[in-house]
């Protein structure tokens, strides 16, 4: 069964992804635009999934050569929705494309880079470095094609890129356009943002240096990250041995986030293995309020909890200060034991929540939102449908069963 | 096809400042005998005037390009060319950004790679996809539940015809025995009444869905596209022809008379799936005297996150035991219901929901280790925990207490009972009928008429649950075909089992369309090409159909072994098992990498190693370690590879007797959490190379000259030195002995 | 191993919790944000986490001479960070109502301060008698002429009335904490055991407001609790100036000692610091209620009539120097049937949180646990 309808699919993430592969390869044809200059989305900052320990680039790479095979999907980088209008099976959409300042004809050979004088804080990285206004996010990034930051580049006043580019790759008076689609369905994939850490005053607000997030952490590990996989703390490069995680900060709290962000229990104890795996002498503490480690999830926990180099207290952090030497000072009441304590740590992990992207960035269209950004499936317009983390949070395997199953809607929808 | 050969040489990317181009020119046309006139250069062969260079030659009647140029992982939009052979070379990552420019190294590297490029396209053909006959697009959903009934729906409304198996009398599983629902929506904060029900109806009202009750299956033979399904019902059996199938065959309670420790034999235990009863024909009362329940205790991961027991979450127990908690106030006001858990665990949006629950001043909660449940008089108990937030060790009495127990997936009885016959299996035939003739057979699911088993094959330390082993492919699965969704698969809520069993029957619904067009399913899922066994040469040793991941090999009445096409992936496993080399695809066969293994120059002085590289994570961790510029070692000369499984022995004999000094295996990480995309191609290679190590060093070819190296995608970074660690190693064994024949 | 303490639960104390301004119990989910918030609790057996649970599961016997939940100053940290919107500072207050209840006698008196419908009495009974005795005084009118509150009501009738009014609310508030210092040593390890010194401890901590001082999100408590206490002390000072003239030095009121005086000035600045005082500590009710809680009746019952004895008293004097007599008196009238009515409902009030907490910081001084977690 052909269709010859289109679906969009918004966002290229692993949700995104796994929506605009299954679809097409069940026989639709599929437009995936992500806002990025990339696809991959927040898994491709990971060091290693939970609980097999696999690098997401494995998954990823299947997926880009299931992409570069398949005359079915087109996706555009760079490209943000503004107006989506119409009903199923007929979907006006317009789409704004974000001018990369380099075409087709780049070959990935790094000359810009080298070329380009501007340094500006490494986004992928959390801005725990810098990058070049020319620059490529990582070695497996797809499509393995530079881009400009249009923010930070100084045009065509500097154009010293322009000079090292060989293959008359790089335009830098690109401007925007804007596409129009029609279409059949509409797929929601924009994913989450980390929560941000400033809100938490009693954490330090941002401004303890060696009180990092969770994705920081997987920056920090990845080999592609600013330290190439080492672990090193950001005020001094010390390896930190003795580290304490932080659960729920920001999430379960109605001062932020009331829901849970589902991943974290299990991303803490990941990254715990991180620690111990990089450093066998350090020693890791994780506060939690409850251990969340589902179905059979329960199996990395208890392997974790093995680990005598870690130990797992009940009790939330409610405050962390700056200690001498770069150090965190760290309060929290041992809720088994009754005794509030307060003790020092080379470096503090944060477990920051999920914030849906739609919190800030609403999709246009008329979609309803819930308090918290989250999309309510229910008020969707028929032929819309919204997966993953937009829903609830969720893990990389809960969004791949939802981006999966929403790829039958969207088959369903095309043959309506 | 008729083969017009042109080789083209892209200089850009620093390829043309690394190798000297002319003498390139002459090595390739000696060594790959083609003529000098059809190997060309081009400033930048991706540019618009690179591409219609290479055009211009496919309408003068090209049809087999080998290209000189950048990883076959790039540009690939660009080097697409339908209806030819194209073979790209990897000259600028594995030359020229890997090696010292214009060095003698890298030319002969550069000579070797594109020598192999050239007897690739002429060893190898276009190919053209295995149609079968007769095809089936109808789905098979077995399991009538909450999953079920989503799969089949879904697959109904996609526009396929659907077959519902159901073993009971009535549709609708566990979600019909409820008598209220956890909320799956915002705000979270009511009990909303069963949806099964409408479900139901719609199911058994939909022309697309043909619902057999009270059935099960008694065999399913065939492959996808064409499989043979024989229902049984009521004694009668039927057998239908479907495309695919759905398994949803969902979970049973954990036996709650394992947990005696907590109570469960006492008149007032009951589990959770009795509350539910109780709550739907009204009252909440105690079983032993029929008096209203006012001090109920609920006692969480009864059996579950218990090593003793089941040693995983069954996710649902806490939400289910907070909803239970508002059945017992909302039947009363003045009556309590105490939750005991380990964690509350309502993740994501469902926070909301114990948010809700918690705030009634009748739903107790408190952290604790349940340690016993001990009689406290007319028919009361105490629930004894300890390191409880209520102090170390504390006794609470109840009127009635609820395990919240388990779950245990459907296909673990079976898997179970599978293994117990492979391990007397192994003992010998006696030991195997004895446990044949002793052990009850459990109900079996799909009774598949497959070579390698009945059942879907589960995980090592999944614990019987159809779980697909790769986070990012949740319907990965060893029988081609068929796909697992709801709790038969992980434990899940039935909010999520209804998003899951839509994926699975969406997979379903591709495997069908992929046959169609006889194309591979994931993760190969443009692969037109298919094993094509020379058959006059098979001894029937039956390696290929032990060895094929995904059983799609059986044998005739002979023990011949035939292909179940559709059940193929295209892994190549049966073709490095093979030890009559017979198996070949199209573009990929055991003479095609022995060919280049051997085309492969070698001096007497120079040290040469060849590394057989997944094409799946290997190779790209390769590419990108020459993204970041890594030197890798000049020696190696990598060939990529389907899968490890594909690997053959004869080409450790062509490398070794052709003088090569060292052969690297680069795969997937194995064992339980194995990365391989075809289960177990590297740990396969690695066995199979295991066999003929005496031989080699019988033959005083040190056996450690070839080793299996397992790498990630990610660590790029230290393969260049694994590399150069074997390189060295080898180069201490010293020059293979056969160097000089 | 020990024998495993029997936990009974108690729906009824629940609720009762709940209806006494503790509505927000049930949210908590016992993270123990609030005990690491909180900057006057002890480091081992912290608060208020754990009360927080016994509330919640209606352990009534676990208040039985509990000095923690008097340890807390309701300066609300807890309940500013408190990720579930509950509000310990509340249900410990809603608590500690229950503690005043449960050893304060009569009964009958608890009622009327609990109990809105009961509001009236507050005002009616002093009122009435205070009428009574001053229409039996023959002083019971607006009289003539420059206002002199002393012909309204003499001297030595106030002392006649409002020192054993006084006393009784001292008398049963201090028999309250003796019962309640018997049962938190009955109930509590007592490692330390110097009571004299834990009372001069715990004088100076709370001449200096010092818990005050620790609090984060409510700091401004500070200034207006300080201000209203040293605006009390100030007014006592003037009472006791007040009763040296008349009693010692035998002068009579009118003193027409002009306003440079030290009856004057401590009166005065007493006022002032109660009314500047109270108005602070309700403008920040209001201001945090949405997130720390709006105070429950108790808390406002007691919070009204201060400022009303104090609002009332500043204006009779106002009024007493414009002279205008119809207003003046009424005012001076409805100034002493409200600190009647503070005297003698003393010990069921709010206010006996002087009593109670004051005891339990010095048990905790006593006790040795202050020395021995901090």
């Amino acid at each position: 069964m052909a269709d010859k309808k289109k679906v969009l699919v918004i966002g290229g993430g692993f949700s995104g992804l796994t929506a605009a592969v299954e679809t097409a390869e069940a026989g639709s044809e599929v437009v995936l635009v992500e806002k990025t200059g990339f696809l991959g989305g927040r898994v491709a900052q990971l060091n290693k999934y939970f609980p097999k320990l696999c690098p997401p680039n494995c998954g990823l790479e299947i997926n880009y050569k299931r992409i570069k095979n398949n005359a079915d999907i087109t996706f555009y980088t760079l490209a943000e929705v503004e107006s989506i209008s119409g009903q199923e099976g007929n979907f006006n959409v317009t789409v704004k494309l974000n001018p990369r300042f380099v075409n087709d004809k780049c070959t990935g050979c790094n000359a810009c880079n080298e070329a380009c004088p501007v340094e500006m804080p490494n986004e992928f990285n959390y801005g725990l470095d810098k990058t070049k206004a020319a620059h490529i996010i990582h070695n497996q990034a797809f499509p393995f094609k530079y881009v400009i930051d249009g923010k930070h580049c100084k045009g065509t006043s500097c154009a010293k890129c322009v000079e090292a580019c060989k293959y008359d790759a790089i335009h830098l008076d690109m401007k925007p356009e804007t596409i129009t689609l029609n279409v059949a369905s509409v797929v929601l994939a924009s994913g989450w943002e980390p929560y941000d850490i400033t809100k938490l005053d009693n954490l330090g607000g941002g401004n303890i240096k060696n009180v990092i997030t969770n994705m920081q952490m997987e920056r920090l590990a990845s080999p592609n990250g600013p330290t190439s996989g080492k672990i090193l703390r950001p005020s001094d490069g010390k390896e930190p041995k003795n580290i304490a995680f932080v659960q729920c900060a920001g999430s379960r709290d109605e001062n932020h986030l009331p829901y849970c962000s589902y991943i974290c229990c299990m991303a803490s104890l990941k990254q715990a293995t991180y620690l111990r795996e990089q450093y066998p002498d350090s020693t890791v503490r994780i506060f939690y309020i409850d251990i969340r480690t589902p179905g059979r999830y329960e199996q990395f926990y208890w392997k974790v909890k093995d680990d005598p180099g870690v130990t797992l207290t009940k009790g939330k952090v409610a405050r962390l200060t700056e200690a001498a030497g770069g150090d965190v000072e760290l309060v929290v009441e041992d809720v088994l034991a009754g005794n509030k304590i307060t003790e020092k740590y080379d470096m503090v992990v944060l477990a920051a929540g999920m914030v849906p992207s739609t919190k800030a960035a609403k999709i246009p269209g008329e979609i309803s939102y819930t308090h918290e950004g989250f999309v309510v499936p229910a008020f969707l317009k028929k032929g819309m449908f919204a997966v993953g983390s937009l829903k609830s949070p969720v893990d990389v395997a809960k969004s791949v069963q939802d981006a999966t199953g929403v790829a039958i809607k969207t088959i369903q929808s095309a043959r309506r | 096809m008729e083969k017009k050969f042109g080789v083209y040489i892209c200089k850009g990317c620093g390829i043309g400042e690394a190798i000297d181009l002319e003498k390139l020119r002459k090595r390739v046309a000696l060594k790959g005998k083609v003529p000098a006139d059809i190997i060309k250069e081009h400033q930048v062969l991706c540019s618009p005037e690179g591409l219609e260079f290479i055009k211009n030659d496919i309408k003068e009647g090209t049809n087999t390009l080998i290209l000189g140029a950048c990883s076959p992982r790039v540009k690939t939009n660009e080097f697409d060319f339908p209806g030819t052979i194209t073979e790209r070379v990897n000259l600028r990552e594995f030359v020229a950004w890997t090696q010292e420019p214009m060095s003698a190294e890298a030319q002969s590297l550069a000579d070797d790679y594109m020598v192999m490029g050239i007897i690739k396209t002429q060893k190898g053909d276009l190919p053209e996809p295995s149609i079968q006959p007769d095809l089936s697009n109808a789905i098979l959903v077995v399991g009538g539940g909450t999953a079920g009934l989503s799969a089949a729906l879904e697959a109904a409304n996609a526009g396929y015809q659907v077959t519902l198996v159901e073993k009971e009398a009535e549709l609708g599983g566990w979600g019909a025995k409820l008598y209220k629902e956890t909320p799956r929506q915002h705000p979270f904060d009511k009990l909303e009444d069963p949806k099964v029900f409408a479900r139901i109806k719609e199911v058994e009202a939909h022309q697309n869905i043909k619902v057999f009750k009270s059935s099960v299956i008694e065999k399913t033979d065939g492959q996808p596209g064409l499989l043979d399904v024989t229902i049984r019902k009521n004694g009668n059996s039927e057998t239908i022809k479907v495309g695919s199938v759905v398994m949803a065959t969902g979970w049973k309670p954990y036996d709650p008379s394992k947990l005696e420790y907590l109570g469960y034999g006492k008149p007032n235990v009951i589990t959770n799936v009795q509350m539910e009863e109780m709550a739907k024909k009204g009252k909440i009362t105690r079983p032993s005297d029929g008096k209203e329940a006012k001090k109920v205790a609920f006692i969480q991961c009864a059996g579950s996150r218990d090593a003793n027991h089941l040693p995983y979450c069954s996710a649902f127990c806490c939400a289910t035991s907070l909803k239970q908690a508002k059945y017992v106030r909302e039947k009363s006001d003045d009556a309590i219901a105490m939750i005991f858990y380990k964690d509350i665990r309502t993740p994501g949006q469902t926070e909301l929901f114990y948010k809700n629950m918690q705030n009634d001043p009748g739903v107790l909660l408190t952290k604790a280790e349940v340690t016993g449940i001990s009689d406290a008089g007319n028919g009361n108990l105490f629930v004894e925990a300890d390191n409880t937030l209520l102090g170390e060790k504390i006794k609470v009495e109840a009127d009635l207490v609820v395990l919240a127990t388990g779950i245990v997936p459907s296909t673990r009885a079976p898997q179970e009972y599978l293994d117990g016959l492979t391990e007397a299996g192994k003992k010998g035939d006696v030991a195997k009928k004895e446990y044949l003739d002793n052990t009850p057979k459990p109900e079996f699911i799909l009774n598949l008429a497959y070579k390698q088993g009945p059942e879907i094959p589960t995980l090592e330390g999944a614990y019987g649950f159809a779980d697909s082993g790769f986070i990012c492919f949740q319907y990965e699965t060893r029988r081609t075909g068929v796909y697992a969704a709801g709790c038969v698969k992980q434990p899940m809520t039935m909010a999520d089992a209804t998003e899951d069993a839509a994926g699975a029957a969406l997979k379903a619904i591709q495997c069908v369309e992929h046959v169609a067009k006889g194309i591979a399913v994931h993760p190969r899922a443009w692969d037109t090409t298919f094993p094509d066994p020379m058959m006059i040469k098979c001894t029937s040793c039956k390696r290929c159909t032990e060895e094929c991941p995904f059983s799609a090999i059986e044998e005739d009445a002979k023990g011949t072994p035939f292909y179940k096409l559709n059940r193929c992936r295209r892994c190549g496993t049966c073709m490095g098992a093979c030890p009559e080399r017979i198996v070949s695809f199209k573009d990929f066969s055991v003479d095609m990498v022995g060919s280049m293994i051997k085309s492969i120059e070698v001096d007497e002085d120079e040290f040469r190693i060849i590394v057989l590289a997944c094409e799946n994570d290997a190779y790209p961790a390769l590419d990108s370690a020459a993204i970041k510029r890594i030197k890798l070692n000049p020696k190696v000369r990598i060939i990529p590879v389907r899968c490890l499984g594909s690997m053959n022995l004869v080409w450790v004999s062509d490398a070794f007797s052709r003088g090569i000094d060292g052969l690297i295996l680069l795969g997937c990480k194995y064992g339980e959490n194995y990365q391989c995309h075809f289960v177990k191609g590297s740990e396969l290679a690695n066995y199979r190379f295991s066999k003929v190590k005496e031989t080699l060093d019988k033959l005083q070819l040190e056996s450690d000259r070839c080793q299996l190296l397992q790498v990630a995608i990610n660590e790029y970074d230290k393969l260049p030195q694994m590399i150069d660690d074997f390189v060295t190693r080898v180069e201490e064994i010293g020059p293979n002995p056969f160097k000089e024949f | 191993m020990a024998d495993a303490t029997v936990v009974k639960p108690d729906l009824d104390f629940v609720k009762g919790v709940i209806a006494s301004g503790g509505d927000s119990l049930k949210k908590c989910y016992q993270c123990a944000t609030c005990t690491v918030v909180c900057n006057v609790t002890p480091d081992k057996n912290p608060f208020p986490r754990k009360e927080m649970l016994w509330a919640q599961w209606g352990l009534k016997e676990k208040f039985q001479g509990n000095p923690d939940v008097w340890l807390c100053h309701q300066c609300n940290d807890c309940s500013a960070y408190c990720p579930r919107g509950a509000k310990p500072g509340e249900v410990l207050g809603a608590i500690r109502k229950q503690t005043i209840k449960q050893y304060s006698a009569p009964g009958a008196l608890v009622d009327i301060v609990n109990k809105k419908a009961l509001m009236p009495l507050i005002f009616i009974i002093p009122a009435v008698l205070l009428a009574v005795l001053l229409s039996a005084a023959g002083t019971f009118k607006i009289h003539d002429g420059d206002v002199i509150f002393s012909k309204f009501a003499s001297t030595h009738f106030l002392q006649f009335v409002f020192t054993p009014a006084l006393l009784f609310g001292v008398a049963v508030g201090v028999m309250g904490m003796r019962k309640f210092w018997a049962d938190m040593k009955q109930t509590n390890k007592v490692y330390s055991g110097d009571l004299n010194a834990s009372v001069m401890a715990t004088l100076k901590d709370i001449v200096g407001h010092k818990k005050f001082k620790q609090c984060d999100v409510s700091s401004d408590r500070f200034v207006s609790h300080f201000l209203v206490f040293y605006g009390f002390v100030a007014a006592a000072i003037a009472t006791a100036i007040g009763v040296l003239y008349i009693d010692i030095l035998g002068m009579e009121s009118p003193f027409s000692l002009g306003y440079g005086t030290p009856v004057k000035i401590f009166g005065n600045i007493g006022a002032i610091g109660i009314i500047v005082g109270i108005i602070l500590m309700m403008s920040n009710r209001f201001k945090n209620a949405e997130k720390l809680g709006e105070g429950s009746y108790f808390d406002w019952l007691l919070l009204s009539i201060i400022a009303i004895v104090g609002i009332s008293g500043f204006l009779a004097q106002l009024l007493r120097v414009a002279g205008v007599a119809p207003i003046a008196y009424p005012v001076y009238f409805i100034h002493l049937v409200f600190v009647f009515s503070l005297f003698i409902y003393l010990p069921f009030s709010k206010l006996a949180h002087m009593f109670y907490r004051g005891a339990a910081i010095c048990f905790n001084k006593y006790s040795g646990r202050e020395a021995q977690t901090q």
